[in-house]
């Protein structure tokens, strides 16, 4: 775990506010950060407006140096500000666990590393947490003021993500959340989920709800990614949905995906045996022959792998829950 | 979080009997059903406890829930945050149960509290789960009696507990008995053929059976095909559950044989047929052995999975299935 792995300033320990402060504020810095003086001058003016004791802390995803310079700095200036470097990239999920566990806060922030939405925004959010019932509350950026290429490529990942999840948030993938600290606590995100965060504590039956905010103007740099950073952005989709949907039965998918190809290859294969019992034309060296017979083969192979599925849920069903208890008698 | 697990004192025993009702949207059925309850329970003069499981009712249930646990001390509720599936809610009660025995019932007014008092002695009688039978039932024939006929029928022939009503909620078990079966997925549809895996003593009791008065069915159709899965799954569980790799070796044998069939007849008979036969032939021999062969290697790892798990692995037993078809005095509550 990378836990054992981080490094703290050193100074950072001496510093830690020993009561519990209402408010944590989290801003992990991963990816394409700003410059990260600024982004804090701006958060804590925000946050300041909204007239809450808070805690500020930085958990910094790896060797960025130019980051750990600003850090530095501005670790001088406001020493209350709480600073955990990770001794190398270990990813945004990372970073938040490390910050959920030092956040001390009944409520907890978390902030992406650049302007995504407009920080003025920000006492609004809280009120509007405060006052209503959500446990976790996301961001929408909406209107979008960015490039049209940007959108664009929003707009597929949303549709694709709520086709798969059936979601109804708008900007899952949004940094700006606000949540109770037993959501913080209880939902773990790990590899590449943390962009689906609000996903995740919906599905652990916590209440999620969005608020529209108005965007920062400097999220709207063209953001072009490599090409595999899309499919790693798919396969996190599907992973989710996988794990939302068949994790308790197993043979739900591989099941009824297995019938179907065997039942397409006994068409198939059934199909050429009449042809060749009318004699229409030798079978022996179409392709269609290869393909039916093995798509029979795959569809009993995915039967079996579900029914191996089921005996894994089946013997280990004792760790498995399947509910989440919001309230119950404790006389 | 301690708050929210069982507490070492809700191990079963302190009270002669629990009644575990999933509710999800019933604001009009928990009131009366509580009342019946009573009405039903309070004459046997025993300790008791009425768990209500609020499956994350987006209706007025909460409060009409807390309500009645304010007046009465025995009515206990649980609420899920959000609706998990009929199956959490039996799980989650039966856990957090106290008492010897479990009753569980629907929470719409289908079934008859009235019948808890008989249910209750078959279980003094010496049986470990008895099952209620709807052997009346007040609900479509085509949509749902005729499905449920044949499903129970293929339960019965394939776990070899043959009880005619697998569906009905309305069942009683020994708690230390149906606290040793973990539930998951939908599994609160074969709980008797999971109740074999612990050897219990099964009974089956004619029950009375009401139409639905307030709210809608929560079931349709629609489930067919899920429902055909879960029985394969239970099959295997409860014959095979220990012993996977038996289950595999027996789905390997059909398509080796025939593999190997294929082969020597190819072999014997067909280097002198047209190069087409031969070639299809040998093809499908192979194909056959390499499915064979997964099979029984998915069945190793099968056997790993069982050996690491937490369930004894243990051989498999007949469970006596008990036809006592008591007639109720339906003309009593109807």
């Amino acid at each position: 775990m990378a836990k054992t792995n981080t490094l703290d300033f050193r100074e950072t320990e001496g510093t830690r506010p020993e009561r519990a402060v209402e408010l944590s504020v989290l801003v992990t810095v991963s990816e394409r950060p700003d410059d990260l003086t600024e982004v804090y001058e701006q958060y804590s003016r925000a946050l300041a407006a909204a007239g809450m004791p808070y805690e500020f802390i930085f958990v910094l995803d790896g060797p960025w140096p130019e980051a750990l310079d600003q850090l530095r700095r501005l670790k001088q200036l406001h020493p209350e500000i709480q600073v955990v470097k990770l001794n190398r990239w270990f990813g945004e999920a990372t970073a938040l666990a490390v910050g959920f566990d030092r956040a001390q806060g009944s409520t907890v922030i978390t902030l992406p590393s650049y302007f995504q939405v407009d920080p003025a925004e920000l006492p609004r959010m809280i009120r509007a947490f405060h006052e209503g019932r959500a446990d976790l509350l996301i961001a929408w950026r909406h209107p979008r003021v960015d490039s049209r290429f940007n959108r664009l490529q929003s707009w597929a990942f949303r549709s694709i993500t709520r086709f798969l999840t059936g979601t109804r948030l708008h900007d899952v993938s949004c940094g700006l959340r606000i949540m109770r600290a037993r959501v913080a606590a209880e939902v773990r995100p790990y590899g590449d989920l943390h962009r689906f965060l609000p996903l995740l504590a919906d599905q652990r039956g916590f209440r999620v709800e969005e608020l529209q905010v108005r965007q920062s103007p400097r999220d709207s740099v063209r953001r072009v990614y490599q090409p595999g950073v899309y499919l790693r952005r798919l396969l996190d989709v599907l992973a989710l949905f996988f794990i939302f949907k068949f994790t308790k039965k197993p043979l739900r998918f591989f099941g009824l995906v297995g019938s179907a190809l065997a039942a397409a290859g006994v068409a198939i294969t059934g199909y050429l045996g009449v042809y060749r019992l009318l004699e229409l034309g030798p079978i022996a060296n179409r392709p269609l022959l290869i393909l039916g017979v093995l798509l029979m083969v795959l569809g009993v192979q995915l039967f079996s792998i579900g029914l191996l599925g089921e005996i894994i849920i089946f013997t280990h069903a004792r760790q498995v829950k399947d509910y989440e208890i919001q309230d119950r008698d404790d006389d | 979080m301690d708050r929210f697990k069982p507490r070492a004192e809700d191990t079963h025993g302190e009270l002669a009997f629990s009644v575990v009702v999933p509710v999800y949207n019933e604001q009009d059925s928990v009131v009366p059903l509580c009342d019946q309850i009573r009405a039903a329970c309070d004459p046997l003069g025993r300790p008791y406890e009425i768990l209500l499981v609020d499956d994350g009712s987006s209706d007025r249930t909460p409060e009409i829930l807390n309500d009645l646990a304010r007046r009465d001390p025995r009515v206990r509720p649980i609420r899920f945050r959000k609706n998990y599936g009929q199956t959490a809610a039996m799980q989650a009660g039966f856990e957090l149960s106290r008492g010897k025995v479990i009753v569980s019932m629907d929470g719409d007014l289908q079934n008859d509290p009235a019948d808890i008092p008989r249910m209750l002695a078959k279980i003094d009688d010496g049986f470990d789960v008895v099952c209620g039978w709807r052997r009346r039932r007040q609900d479509k024939f085509l949509t749902r009696r005729v499905p449920s006929i044949i499903a129970n029928w293929i339960i019965g022939r394939l776990t070899g507990v043959r009880i005619h009503d697998n569906g009905c909620s309305l069942k009683a078990y020994r708690a230390s008995n149906i606290k040793s079966v973990k539930l998951y997925g939908e599994m609160h549809r074969f709980i008797p053929a999971m109740a074999t895996l612990t050897d219990a003593k099964i009974a089956e009791l004619v029950v009375n059976h009401r139409a639905r008065r307030f709210g809608a069915s929560k079931y349709g159709l629609g489930r067919v095909w899920r429902v055909i899965l879960d029985i394969i799954v239970i099959k295997m569980i409860t014959s095979f559950g220990s012993r996977p790799a038996l289950w595999f070796g027996l789905w390997s044998m059909p398509f080796m044989l025939l593999g190997g069939f294929l082969l020597v007849a190819f072999a014997a008979f067909g280097v002198g047929g047209t190069p087409e036969a031969w070639l299809v032939g040998s093809t499908s021999a192979f194909l056959l052995f390499v499915l064979g062969a997964n099979l029984l290697s998915l069945g190793i790892i099968g056997e790993l999975v069982v050996k690491t798990g937490d369930h004894p692995v243990r051989p498999v037993t007949r469970t006596t299935v008990d036809f006592l078809e008591v007639e109720n005095g339906e003309n009593e509550h109807a």
